[in-house]
């Protein structure tokens, strides 16, 4: 069954790269990326071996704890974790977990990814020659446990991720997800913030780093240290705890795997609505006047409030604007105002994060696409509904830093450049999202699930919105940030030209992008489907 | 622009499709007459879909036109769609609506009206034995449920010409019923319904011409009369289109 498990993974990737030659060329890519930093690799390596156990040991476990983080929370966040070997997708062979396992488990581990991961931890293993073989192997099997476990946690997360999100608790999941992140970031600032950057590192940061070496998370990383000491007793309860942890995981994803085989994604419970909220929508902020792109509008509210895969793109949007809030600004001791980024980073990941929006409609654009030529209206009801929600929560954060700093007379300057921002990368994703759509995950499929290769397509999509919005945010930023250091009264400036500027890319990326989408049309649904 | 009332309800002209390098639809003409019940049959991977696709404005043909009712699709879909009615087979639907809000949002987006949309909604709830899942999402219908909430979509807007990829398929009997007596009235007040099906049978029975498809091309179209000459329709399909090459006998199958 191994064989056949990996077989069938192979296969499917051949047939992809032979229908779509350019997967090929992507992979290529990435390998070469991948190559181009095992220099690098070798220099960690001899620096590290250069240093004393000690500080090896806690970079060994800084590194686990955020190759951890990363492996969990990547695939989460970026819709692209492969789903050749989905469980569901053994359903109909009557095959069960136990005999479906040892396959899964293989082809897991036996990615690229993992073998670039597993030479960077062996690197890294390595780096205690110095204190001789006994913990060089120590290190490699605390190491390859960790990364083992790792990977095991990383389908436990989406498999967890996607059942939770497709439960009829999927919006309080998503709540309490954010509430979680959030909650988890505020100690970590506060500290920060009270003590500064030197004095967390020196106190706090040792005592996390200690504690961190007692958990899974690190303490197959910290086990070579015991070793070098001589402390057997240590190594070999840390490594205990590390293969511990992957039998645990490894349980825990093949329970899942058993459930996925037999117990569908939960789809709607059977709820039913009282009210067509179509037809007779409740008012709301920025919906359209006329009937096809409020109903256009409605219906993409909906997708907000309930569907998994927008769910989740809800769930990450407050990523990168918190960290960089918590852990940019106190750790590089920068200026309070630097936390106005905090707006424009949350408005830019808005507007990026819709880049391939239309394509979340997966083959039911047909709808759209048949009942005329509606492509203005579509892309006005799409973009508004996110519009709707986007404007009024990066207006409530830009009024939450200003409160922070206290600095009202930044106020119009920064919502001047926020809406601006926000604007500019809404127009630029109604425009992308129909020039260059790629396939994203179907309605009730694996909300973290991608085809073999369309991470690749993705990224250069991605690329390409990226460029034209970096192109055109200097337009609304630069005024608000000569308003910051030559003169307040650049701030009024900033604020008419951001809006200006932000209202119009929205009104121009929206037209546009129906102009697209009607010239397209023939052709949106193949490259959706 | 204006229609022509003797203009066929669908006229296929030269249209073509190629899929790297598998050719699915080869230059293929067909005029579908305006008031007609035109039944389109071919075995799996004839196709159909394909040209069906092309004939309704989801999928830019190669090469060819498609005119409805003198229109041209593809160069005025603002006049050509309003005119068609379209149940694709396969598809996927906005399955977080429920069975209700699919049918105003179709409405919606071709134009209706608040009231109009209002009463054509219950309307076709009631015909076609939805009134009860009318509240429930779409994502909890079985397949033959939502074959009808998209044969729903396809009448809200009362188009001249339906276009319509195997809709019984899945559909219980009681609602195939209901079904067969809104098109049969639809077509007896002189709209135009366009059908693909693999069941022959219901095919002979609902329509009054057909034409069948395979490798992409039209092998006979015409009156069902015409085309069965003589035989029956299934019988003349397999003519058509070839039989299986080989009768293997599947000896391990045998019970005993």
């Amino acid at each position: 069954m191994v064989a056949t498990v990996l077989g069938i993974r192979l296969r499917t990737a051949l047939h992809l790269m032979r229908r779509d030659w350019w997967r090929a060329v992507l992979i290529g890519f990435g390998v070469l990326w991948a190559l181009v930093f095992i220099p690098s690799l070798l220099w960690i390596q001899s620096a590290l071996a250069r240093q004393p156990a000690d500080v090896r040991a806690d970079a060994a476990v800084v590194i686990a704890v955020i190759a951890g983080l990363g492996w969990v929370l990547v695939p989460l966040l970026v819709s692209g974790l492969d789903d050749t070997l989905d469980p569901a997708r053994f359903r109909s062979v009557g095959a069960d977990a136990r005999r479906i396992m040892p396959g899964l488990t293989a082809a897991a581990l036996l990615t690229l990814p993992v073998l670039y991961f597993a030479l960077a931890f062996g690197l890294i293993g390595f780096s205690w020659r110095p204190d001789g073989s006994a913990a060089v192997l120590v290190a490699l099997l605390g190491m390859g446990l960790t990364l083992v476990g790792l990977v095991f946690g990383a389908r436990v997360a989406a498999l967890w991720g996607t059942r939770v999100l497709a439960s009829r608790r999927a919006k309080a999941a998503t709540a309490a997800a954010m509430l979680l992140g959030l909650g988890a970031l505020v100690p970590l600032a506060y500290l920060l913030f009270s003590q500064g950057l030197s004095t967390v590192l020196e106190t706090d940061f040792d005592l996390l780093l200690s504690q961190l070496a007692l958990t899974p998370l690190g303490a197959g990383a910290a086990a070579p240290l015991a070793a070098a000491d001589g402390d057997w007793w240590g190594a070999g309860w840390r490594l205990a705890l590390q293969a511990l942890w992957a039998v645990v995981l490894h349980a825990a994803w093949r329970a899942n795997v058993a459930r996925s085989l037999v117990v569908p994604l939960a789809r709607g419970g059977g709820s039913r609505r009282r009210d067509d909220q179509v037809l007779d929508a409740r008012p709301g902020f920025a919906v359209p006047a006329d009937g096809p792109a409020a109903a256009v509008h409605a219906r993409l509210r909906r997708a907000w409030l309930s569907d998994p895969r927008y769910l989740a793109s809800l769930a990450g949007v407050l990523l990168l604007p918190s960290a960089f809030f918590v852990l940019v600004v106190p750790v590089f001791d920068l200026d309070p105002r630097w936390s106005y980024a905090v707006a424009l980073l949350l408005a830019a990941t808005v507007g990026w994060g819709r880049h391939n929006d239309v394509a979340f409609d997966s083959t039911a654009l047909w709808l759209d696409v048949v009942s005329g030529r509606l492509g203005r209206a579509v892309m006005r009801g799409r973009i508004s509904a996110t519009a709707a929600w986007a404007l009024p929560v990066v207006i409530a954060v830009a009024l939450a830093t200003l409160v922070w700093t206290r600095s009202w007379q930044d106020a119009p300057g920064l919502i001047g450049a926020a809406v601006g921002v926000l604007g500019v990368s809404l127009g630029v994703a109604a425009v992308s999202s129909v020039l260059v759509p790629y396939r994203a995950p179907a309605p009730g499929q694996n909300p973290f699930g991608a085809e073999t290769g369309t991470v690749g397509a993705g990224f250069v999509a991605q690329l390409a919105s990226s460029a034209v919005a970096i192109g055109l945010l200097p337009l609304v930023v630069i005024p608000f940030v000569l308003s910051l250091t030559v003169s307040p009264l650049w701030g009024w400036l900033a604020c008419a030209l951001g809006i200006a500027i932000g209202v119009g890319a929205y009104v121009g990326g929206v037209r546009l992008g129906g102009i697209v989408y009607d010239r397209r049309s023939g052709r949106l649904l193949a490259a959706v489907a | 622009m204006v229609t022509s009332a003797l203009a066929p309800a669908l006229s296929l002209r030269a249209l073509t499709k190629r899929f790297g390098d598998t050719l699915a639809v080869d230059r293929v003409d067909l005029d579908i007459p305006a008031g007609s019940f035109y039944g389109v049959v071919g075995p799996n991977g004839a196709g159909k879909t394909t040209t069906l696709s092309m004939a309704t404005g989801l999928l830019q043909p190669d090469a060819g036109t498609v005119h409805v009712l003198g229109v041209d699709l593809w160069a005025a879909p603002e006049v050509a769609k309003p005119m068609l009615g379209v149940l694709p087979d396969g598809l996927h639907t906005f399955d977080r609506l429920t069975g209700a809000e699919l049918i105003s949002y179709a409405a919606r987006l071709r134009g209706l009206d608040r009231e109009t949309t209002r009463r054509r909604r219950d309307d076709l709830l009631a015909a076609l034995d939805l009134e009860g899942a009318g509240r429930t999402l779409v994502m909890d219908y079985s397949a033959g449920m939502t074959k009808k909430i998209g044969l729903a979509c396809a009448l809200v807007h009362a188009p001249r010409v339906l276009v319509l990829d195997e809709p019984f398929e899945a559909v219980d009997p009681v609602s195939a019923g209901a079904i067969r007596r809104i098109l049969t009235s639809f077509v007896e007040s002189g709209g135009t319904v366009v059908m693909s099906s693999h069941v022959m049978a219901l095919v002979e029975r609902l329509c009054d011409r057909v034409a069948v498809v395979g490798a992409g091309r039209i092998l006979a179209d015409g009156s069902v009369m015409e085309v069965r000459g003589g035989a029956d329709l299934e019988q003349r399909f397999v003519e058509l289109v070839g039989d299986v090459r080989e009768h293997r006998d599947l000896t391990w199958l045998r019970q005993s």
